[in-house]
């Protein structure tokens, strides 16, 4: 038996050893490490409407896409992509997995697990009905059962836990009070849910107003009752490396100077919803 | 060199609390048959299963071959090699064909070629006369020919002595014959043998020293002649009384 | 099967009772489910006239012919032999499935589409996946069943805190406890790395139980005979005891490894493009998930078919040695 407990203590410590440690991210450390394998990689979804998509192809396609290999592109290296699920991005920790992330609103509480360079697009966030409902305005949702998609600045609002503490926010008046709010693990399943029928499982649904275009595009049959609020979006870092998010800054800096960003948004959404 | 083959002596075992063996000593010479018969629980499967050490004795001493049994793999595997054990339920491996239950041990312990440990199994299948049976499963055989694959199995290491535990206990009274024969032909020809067995025809014709047992003691111990017709030991006497009767 | 008595018992299907009370169960479940909007009602036309003014008549009406094709169906199946029973079942539930697809009215060249993509990166994925962490699983299930069988107090402990611990915490939790956990001690592993590493763990856990029971099935008597020719402990588990387990060990394994497949859809959190992530994705741009899941249900559906048949195919082969 003595054999076996050294064949299991050999094993363990193989597993262990065989794990690459790679140094954790610290000042500096990521633009180094970026232009030295010469790969940007960011963590971007697969069902972030036309943020970021998979095209016909089945390549990742979409605003965010474009916007990051510009930046990769302003580095000089390759950029790559992975597609955790948000709730994982989200958690911050990235432990350099990859390097940065898309469409995220720097609200305080996110400024302790990443930085944001450089907000680059506006968002709003709409409250959508079925084409049946008899609501024309976000007041008129109160008490209803709303669905929003977990770990979005749209749950933080309809839960009325939205601190409006990123930069420029005008304070965040909460038109109605939902009776009940439903999470989804993304917009689209809240949509399936709301298309059913007026109130079959769903009185709305508040996401982004893009999402909620191209719902009604596909023909969905729901109808837009009003903006709730308007969030920047920015770039997200890991924290802590202030030569790369000088670097991103600058980029989308000189991509807003240029005029190619509001290019870009016209391309995606036919309107220039870029940052200014 | 002298010829003792097994050497056991003031060999205690316990089972817990209970004592199965007390203060055995038995010697066994080379080319002896030795059969030990006594009633149920009298430690005799026991004390044969002591001498491969398929069990662990406790006190006293048993040399094998010259080997001094005790927990060691080494020296276990060299003993082990030298002596064969025919069980009561045969034992084969029910996975491998005939042919294979008896080339297994020549070929990974001893190193045997395969063409040489096939060989070496037929020879010893046509010496317990089955080997058209050779690429049958022991499920496809009868009790007596399961038995007598055993039996050349253990042959087939070529051992030094043969320990036989109550080898025709499990079996059907017409195969009993059959699995006798064959070990009173290995008896012919010289094998060292230990039998554990009720069979007193057997112990009668074949035996060169018979050893009842009873409560773990050896009670009594001489040639099957006086033995059988002259026993000393009042317990001696009621076992053969009872199992001699039908 | 079954060991058959040899009572010969009137067909089921053919008692009046029997048929009766299954009339009247699907009359009154139809008669409660309007379907006169149905393809049936619409056949029914000329009897009841416009199927959604028919009203209550029209109702009874059209659940009347389906308890009626339903009973004269089961009647006329019983007459059937066995395997063509068993058949025209398969057929019949296969039809109704069909059916219940086509409701959803799908866009079938989205899927034609997307199939070989589906394929050739999610169901490969899914596959190198679920098959390296079989491998992994199989190797952790036999130490840890030996080290759970054994003497030795630190083996015996650490193999069954292993299995309590990985058997008794969701497999989504181990997931995320390995990707976004580990890196608090230094260890940082890739989505695929970690997904894998859950999955051998997990199922691992539920392999040490099934070759345990399999290990512990083999009677006493083959070790003693293995050890009583002289073989050491491997030669033994190798040759003589794991090939007599695997029989034993063979039918819940299988169905191990196909909960294993499908529980690989897990890692998609982490952003492997696995075939439940696909499925979850291809179809949200142009909002067609709905065939993409359907499409990867039924892949998820043939895979598992394939390791059943497999499974098969080895327990036969094991069941050469007990020809009698």
């Amino acid at each position: 038996m003595n054999k076996l407990i050294t064949i299991l203590a050999a094993t363990a410590s193989l597993a262990v050893a065989s794990v690459a440690l790679p140094a954790t991210a610290n000042a500096g450390a990521v633009l180094d490490k970026v232009l030295q394998t010469k790969t940007l990689t960011a963590a971007v979804g697969t069902d972030w409407g036309k943020m970021s998509f998979l095209n016909d192809k089945h390549e990742l396609d979409g605003y965010d896409i474009e916007v990051v290999k510009s930046i990769a592109k302003g580095l000089g290296v390759q950029a790559k992509f992975v597609t955790p699920s948000w709730d994982v991005i989200a958690a911050g920790k990235w432990e350099g997995r990859w390097d940065m992330t898309t469409w995220m609103t720097p609200t305080q509480a996110r400024t302790e697990k990443m930085n944001f360079p450089a907000v680059y697009i506006n968002d709003e966030v709409l409250a959508a009905v079925h084409k049946d409902s008899k609501v024309t305005k976000l007041s008129e949702l109160e008490g209803k059962v709303v669905g929003v998609a977990s770990g979005t600045a749209a749950e933080s609002y309809a839960n009325h836990k939205l601190a409006p503490d990123w930069i420029g926010a005008k304070p965040i008046e909460y038109q109605f009070t939902p009776g009940q709010v439903k999470t989804y693990a993304s917009s689209n399943v809240a949509f399936d849910d709301l298309r059913l029928g007026d109130g079959v499982r769903l009185d709305a649904v508040l996401g982004d107003g893009s999402l909620v275009q191209d719902a009604i595009k596909a023909g969905y049959p729901l109808k837009e009752v009003g903006v709730a609020f308007d969030t920047p979006a920015a770039i997200a870092i890991a924290p802590g490396d202030k030569e790369f998010s000088d670097k991103i800054a600058a980029i989308i800096q000189s991509m807003k100077g240029d005029g190619s960003l509001s290019k870009l948004s016209i391309k995606w959404f036919g309107v220039d919803r870029s940052a200014k | 060199m002298n010829d003792t083959v097994i050497e056991a002596r003031n060999v205690s075992k316990w089972y817990g609390a209970f004592r199965a063996l007390t203060d055995v000593s038995l010697t066994v010479r080379k080319g002896e048959r030795v059969v030990i018969c006594g009633p149920s629980g009298s430690g005799k499967s026991t004390l044969i299963r002591c001498f491969n050490r398929l069990e662990a004795h406790q006190e006293g001493e048993i040399t094998v071959n010259g080997i001094r049994l005790h927990g060691k793999m080494r020296d276990l595997a060299a003993v082990r090699k030298n002596v064969g054990m025919v069980f009561q339920h045969f034992n084969l491996f029910p996975h491998m064909t005939v042919l294979m239950n008896c080339m297994a041990a020549p070929m990974w312990i001893k190193g045997v070629p395969e063409t040489e440990a096939k060989r070496l199994a037929l020879k010893f299948l046509e010496r317990v006369r089955i080997p058209e049976q050779a690429n049958k499963y022991p499920g496809q055989l009868s009790g007596g020919q399961q038995q007598r694959v055993a039996i050349a199995r253990s042959l087939c290491m070529e051992p030094a002595v043969m320990l036989f535990d109550e080898p025709t206990s499990s079996l059907d009274p017409e195969m009993v014959s059959e699995v006798l024969e064959t070990m009173t032909s290995l008896a012919r020809d010289g094998m060292t043998m230990v039998c554990v067995t009720h069979e007193m025809g057997f112990a009668r014709s074949v035996a060169d020293r018979v050893i009842f047992m009873d409560a773990g003691l050896i009670v009594e111990e001489g040639a099957p002649n006086d033995f059988f017709t002259n026993p000393q030991h009042p317990r001696t006497t009621l076992f053969l009384s009872q199992i001699l009767k039908h | 099967m079954l060991y058959a008595d040899t009572v010969e018992s009137e067909v089921l299907v053919h008692k009046p009772l029997f048929i009766a009370t299954v009339f009247v169960l699907v009359l009154s479940i139809c008669f409660m489910v309007n379907l006169t909007g149905t393809t049936i009602g619409e056949l029914m036309r000329p009897v009841i006239g416009d199927p959604l003014d028919s009203g209550l008549y029209g109702r009874f009406a059209v659940a009347f012919v389906i308890a009626i094709i339903f009973c004269l169906n089961i009647a006329l199946i019983g007459f059937a032999h066995l395997k063509a029973q068993i058949a025209i079942v398969w057929l019949e539930l296969l039809l109704l499935f069909l059916a219940f697809f086509a409701v959803f009215k799908l866009s079938l060249p989205f899927i034609w589409q997307n199939l070989p993509f589906l394929i050739t990166q999610g169901v490969v994925t899914t596959l190198y996946i679920s098959a390296i962490s079989l491998v992994f699983a199989s190797a952790i299930g036999i130490m840890a069943a030996i080290a759970k069988l054994s003497s030795n107090g630190f083996a015996y402990g650490i193999a069954t805190f292993y299995t309590s611990f990985f058997r008794g915490l969701p497999l989504l939790m181990q997931i995320y406890l390995i990707y976004l956990g580990l890196p608090q001690l230094g260890i940082i592993l890739n989505a695929v790395p970690s997904g894998i590493l859950a999955l051998s763990l997990c199922v691992g856990a539920y392999m040490t139980e099934i070759f345990r029971a399999g290990i512990q099935s083999i009677d006493r008597g083959q070790w003693e005979a293995s050890r009583s020719l002289g073989f050491g402990f491997a030669l033994t588990m190798r040759k003589i005891i794991m090939p007599q387990a695997l029989p034993v060990i063979i039918p819940p394994m299988g169905n191990t490894f196909i909960g294993m497949l499908k529980d690989s859809s897990l890692v998609s959190v982490l952003g492997v493009w696995e075939l439940t992530f696909l499925a979850r994705t291809l179809g949200q741009a142009t909002f067609h998930h709905m065939e993409m899941l359907i499409a990867a249900a039924i892949i998820y559906w043939i895979l598992s078919v394939c390791l059943e048949l497999i499974q098969s195919r080895i327990e036969r082969y094991f069941a050469r040695s007990k020809v009698r």
